[in-house]
């Protein structure tokens, strides 16, 4: 590991993810906070950090539990939150066969949404595999140690924050970081609408049922459109 | 379930299940080659997840009918812009927030 870790890849790896990291500083002041409404302790709020890592399911998980969903549900909703990780995971797959064992299940558990868009484009622009790796290892690690210290920091001292900043717009900006650039290709375009206006006409659901539904709605549309693309450039 | 014990239990499962997932095509179902449909709809699930996500931390609602006209829609909006044509999660971020500020100090 030590050797892993004094390699120029990785290094370049975890400074190239420093302003990103600098970007996540405030979604994870309010993950902490939202751990701290949630009823956490120190040690559960360095748990939902450490062994979810994952802002979004973090944030949705304390929320839920606040409002005292039943367990089943708040499970069901991250884990249907959470495939996109399928997604990362299916395509990393290939550039990550010639590692060894080891290394992709260190770095299956570093597979974030930031780190996915840092390392595709690592992979692509590179044949060096291993070097590659090490990179998505830096970037991963350096995401790992500002995501643990911002969700503490907003853990402790979150409630000292004047609520007038409005911090916690933070988190849509840091997905719309992400979703915008998908909106080059059309049929995202048609999911992502479709979710949009599903989520919102539903919103009367209880314990944000309607996140589910819309999500898979607009996974469902978004496939369907996918097709009658293929079909229309095939005729 | 009690309070503690419950946070713990949502932590550990939702936890083991982000790390299965994470872990699925790259270890789990190596050897297997994906069924040409779930490959597809795949595509889809972060365009459909993140709008389901983002909508409701940004669209305020006044009774039963969503309130379009409000600073943090349009603050969205422009950090949508900013985050299409740079792709720089810093960029989106400090152009949201300054949008937003500037919004509602205009607003009073």
């Amino acid at each position: 590991m030590r050797e892993h870790i004094a390699s120029k890849d990785f290094r370049e790896g975890f400074v190239e993810m420093l302003p990103a990291c600098i970007g996540l500083l405030p979604f994870g002041l309010v993950c902490g906070v939202g751990a701290a409404a949630a009823g956490a302790n120190w040690l559960a709020s360095l748990g939902m950090s450490a062994i979810i890592f994952s802002g979004a399911a973090q944030i949705l998980a304390a929320q839920l539990v606040a409002a005292d969903a039943p367990f089943a549900v708040i499970v069901l909703t991250c884990f249907v939150l959470g495939l996109r990780f399928l997604m990362y995971s299916a395509a990393m797959a290939p550039y990550l066969r010639p590692l060894p064992e080891r290394m992709q299940k260190v770095l299956a558990f570093l597979l974030t949404d930031q780190a996915f868009a840092a390392a595709v484009r690592r992979f692509n622009a590179s044949d060096d595999h291993h070097g590659a790796g090490l990179h998505f290892l830096g970037c991963g690690a350096a995401l790992y140690l500002v995501w643990q210290v911002s969700c503490m920091v907003g853990f402790l001292a979150g409630n000292l924050i004047p609520s007038a900043w409005s911090l916690e717009f933070a988190v849509p900006l840091c997905f719309i970081a992400l979703l915008a650039p998908l909106f080059r290709d059309a049929p995202s375009v048609v999911a992502a609408v479709t979710a949009g206006i599903a989520v919102l006409a539903m919103s009367h659901l209880p314990m944000r049922l309607n996140l589910i539904v819309a999500g898979l709605l607009g996974i469902v549309v978004g496939t369907l459109a996918d097709l009658a693309r293929e079909r229309w450039k095939a005729r | 379930m009690e309070g503690a014990l419950k946070l713990w239990a949502v932590i550990v499962a939702v936890g083991a299940l982000n790390y299965l997932s994470r872990l699925s095509f790259i270890a789990l179902f190596a050897r297997r080659s994906m069924p040409p449909l779930l490959a597809r709809a795949l595509k889809y699930v972060p365009a459909a997840m993140l709008t389901a996500l983002i909508l409701p931390m940004v669209v305020e609602f006044k009774g039963a009918t969503a309130d379009f006209a409000t600073p943090r829609v349009a603050a969205a909006l422009i950090a949508a812009a900013v985050a299409f044509a740079t792709r720089s999660t810093l960029k989106t971020l400090g152009a949201g927030m300054a949008a937003l500020w500037l919004l509602q100090w205009a607003r009073g």
